[in-house]
């Protein structure tokens, strides 16, 4: 019998999510202080270490009288759903955090709480500029900014050492340079990489493309228009290409740095660089403990010799469900979690706070201060709401990577069927 | 109504008492409503798992149904909308012949594979014979990501087993070849993973088939002096085509709707080129999040398999026993 009436339940549950008439219209209604109230926050996994959250839960409930904070750690697989089911019940998280690629989709279909009026509580003027604009919408403020990472090139004390590399490259040149001395040197092993790089790596191209003056795409107000066919474009394409070429890497031309997991194969000790996040050194440590000390990290290093190349930035933003129910808490929760003192440990855990200028904290770490370095030059990817679904559909970029590496289309065809895609991406 | 029935039948013997009469009716009844009770739990579970869900599908493809509308509740009547706005991009007809085709190739690959290892095992010594039966069921066993994780791994681009083997054979072109750079590669890749997890149990419905063949028939048309091919024809085939209708059918409708697979591959790509229906409906309907144009596609893919089965759906209906052939 029990088992019935689950039965039952959950399939009226699915039909009233698939029905979609469980929204509350967002009435919130305001109870007085002082009443029990609860604020449910939804961070996800990896993000913010537990000591912080503790510390700052604890603060908050001792701040405000009679409210109890119900923190709970989200997973990113399946998080985009999660959310979706979440944000149509009636009773949504106060608090939740959101990938800073998908913040704009959310933004735009109006189901966020609007903060305009908030960022210059919330520590505004240090926000960092990618998660800013990811947070925006049509001229309005949806998200806050919560921390970002970027890539640097992680890259073989030792073995840049025994190449005879005296200092870490500084531009392209020497990038090059120092991939035909370690060639050199180490190349009589054919397993060696001097530089793992798979076809798909377009965050990295981003930084090529970046450094190009290049764009994915331009905004129009709220329209967007994909730019891959311009010069600066192919450029940072043809970048891509003598880079891999010149790397002597083993790695597929038809998948990402994900498959095969890039940091295993850094682990195995016959690979010198990998572009990659700070976290995968961690990753790659787990087979071969050795490695981590023998590692240390440069920013990309830009065509303009000195400089660094800009680069994308992953990260998170926050908002603020429209149907909450307790909005007005809810902000005082993430003024505090703006503050300086809780960006401040978030730098010491090693991510880029995403509301303060302060990143001294990350200089303890050289792998974390070569991305600090770069991270000033941060950029996140056009903040339309269609970027989310073509990073959780198909990705013409990686297409187009593959396409122009593997010899099928030339630049040309490539960057146009590229455009093409995104233009329909974008609009569809 | 089944009183005259049940009053005709004891009147031979001695003259039933009115009370025994309607007790017996009674009786009647409820022996009659039993299997419709015993069958009402299993057909309101369905009801209310499929068939309530089913019904909203169709509602929702003549909605505007974002995440905004359903975080607020609205209800937006678009009519055809989203019908128009499917069948209008060139790009859904050239999805739905590339899964009829992958479909279709599909089957008559599976159906084939099967009825093969199925003959093949009747003629196969006994413990041969339990070994063939064990690989298949473990091929059958194991679930579908981990299959494809292995095929991914197979076909890899570097550190792939059959580009190293190839390699080995002398096939020096192999080296570095990529077996996703186009669709249609993508997609026989995709085939032959399916099908390697699809034959078992075709051929394991055939193999049961075959056995139902009377041994005399097989040794009436040996000593006729029958060819195997005669002998096929006259004493196998009849005796499994029914199940080969059965088992066609039912692949038609499991690799139309496979997902998962085409999906962990490559996404559908490259650049959407082995996207199938399923694909589509889930770019529009999770990725998107445009939940009535993806149920728009839903019914409209439900549409096309109808299509595809119709002769089998004929058969059925018109057959009382079942037997279709």
């Amino acid at each position: 019998m029990k088992r019935w009436t689950k039965a039952v339940a959950g399939a009226a549950a699915i039909a009233l999510a698939t029905a979609g008439c469980a929204g509350s219209g967002g009435d919130s209604s305001e109870q007085n202080s002082g009443e029990p109230r609860t604020l449910t926050v939804w961070l996800m996994n990896g993000s913010a270490p537990e000591t912080l959250t503790t510390a700052l839960n604890k603060e908050f409930e001792g701040a405000n009288e009679g409210v109890t904070v119900k923190y709970e750690v989200q997973e990113w697989n399946g998080i985009q759903d999660k959310l979706t089911t979440a944000l149509a019940s009636q009773d949504p998280p106060d608090i939740i955090e959101l990938g800073n690629t998908q913040a704009p989709s959310f933004a735009a279909e109006g189901v966020l709480t609007d903060l305009t009026g908030d960022v210059d509580s919330m520590n505004g003027d240090q926000w960092l500029d990618s998660l800013k604009s990811s947070g925006e919408w049509d001229g309005k403020q949806f998200s806050t900014p919560f921390y970002a990472a970027n890539r640097s090139v992680i890259y073989r004390t030792d073995m840049f050492q025994q190449a005879g590399i005296t200092a870490p490259p500084t531009s392209r040149e020497e990038w090059l340079d120092a991939i035909t001395k370690l060639r050199a040197k180490f190349g009589s092993d054919p397993q060696f990489q001097a530089l793992y790089l798979p076809g798909q790596n377009w965050y990295t191209l981003l930084s090529f493309i970046y450094d190009e003056g290049g764009d994915i795409a331009k905004a129009d107000g709220t329209e967007f228009k994909a730019t891959m066919d311009s010069p600066e474009a192919k450029a940072g394409i043809e970048f891509y290409k003598q880079l891999l070429e010149a790397s002597g890497t083993t790695a597929p031309k038809d998948n990402d740095e994900q498959n095969p997991e890039q940091a295993g194969i850094y682990g195995q000790g016959k690979v010198a660089m990998m572009i990659a996040l700070p976290w995968e050194l961690g990753t790659a440590a787990t087979d071969n403990p050795d490695i981590e000390k023998n590692s240390s990290a440069f920013p990309i290093p830009s065509k303009k010799a000195g400089e660094t190349a800009p680069v994308f930035q992953g990260g998170s933003n926050l908002a603020i469900p429209v149907n909450s129910k307790n909005g007005d808490l809810a902000k005082d929760y993430l003024k505090l979690l703006l503050s300086d003192k809780y960006q401040k440990q978030l730098a010491e855990a090693g991510m880029v706070p995403g509301a303060s200028t302060d990143l001294s904290a990350l200089d303890a770490n050289p792998v974390s201060k070569a991305m600090a370095e770069a991270s000033k030059n941060g950029r996140a990817v056009p903040a339309t709401p269609k970027w989310a679904t073509i990073e959780a559909g198909q990705n013409p970029l990686k297409d187009m990577l593959t396409a122009y590496l593997m010899g099928a289309k030339d630049i040309d065809t490539a960057t146009k069927d590229a455009n093409a895609a995104l233009d329909a991406a974008f609009t569809g | 109504m089944t009183a005259t029935i049940h009053t005709s039948v004891p009147a031979g013997t001695s003259p039933p008492a009115p009370a025994r009469a309607s007790g017996r009716k009674r009786v009647g009844l409820g022996e009659k409503a039993i299997p419709y009770l015993l069958l009402a739990p299993a057909v309101v579970v369905m009801l209310v798992l499929l068939g309530w869900p089913a019904i909203q599908v169709v509602g929702i493809s003549f909605r505007k149904l974002d995440l905004g509308e359903l975080v607020r509740g609205e209800l937006v009547w678009v009519g055809l909308g989203n019908y128009s706005e499917v069948l209008a991009d060139p790009e859904f007809w050239t999805i739905t012949v590339r899964t009829v085709l992958f479909t279709a190739s599909v089957v008559a690959g599976t159906v084939l594979a099967g009825l093969f290892i199925a003959l093949l095992m009747r003629h196969l010594a006994g413990p041969v014979r339990v070994f063939v039966q064990i690989t298949l069921v473990l091929a059958w066993a194991t679930p579908i990501l981990a299959t494809t994780t292995v095929f991914q791994w197979i076909f890899d681009q570097q550190y792939g087993i059959l580009n190293k083997t190839l390699v080995a054979l002398g096939l020096d072109s192999f080296r570095g070849y990529s077996w996703f750079s186009s669709g249609t590669s993508t997609l026989a890749v995709i085939g032959i993973l399916v099908l390697w997890q699809a034959v078992p149990f075709v051929c394991f419905t055939i193999y049961a088939g075959l056995l139902q063949a009377p041994k005399e028939l097989y040794e009436a048309a040996a000593m006729d002096g029958a060819s195997p091919w005669q002998t096929f024809a006259t004493v196998s085939w009849p005796s499994i085509r029914p199940l080969v209708t059965l088992v066609t059918f039912l692949s038609v409708i499991w690799d139309f709707k496979v997902f998962a697979q085409v999906w962990a591959i490559r996404q559908g790509g490259p650049d959407g080129e082995s996207t199938t229906l399923p694909v589509l409906l889930y770019l529009r309907g999770i990725a998107d999040r445009s939940f009535g144009v993806a149920s728009a596609i839903a019914v409209l893919m439900i549409l096309v398999l109808l299509v595809l089965t119709a002769r089998y759906l004929q058969l059925l209906l018109r057959t009382r026993e079942g037997d279709v052939s």
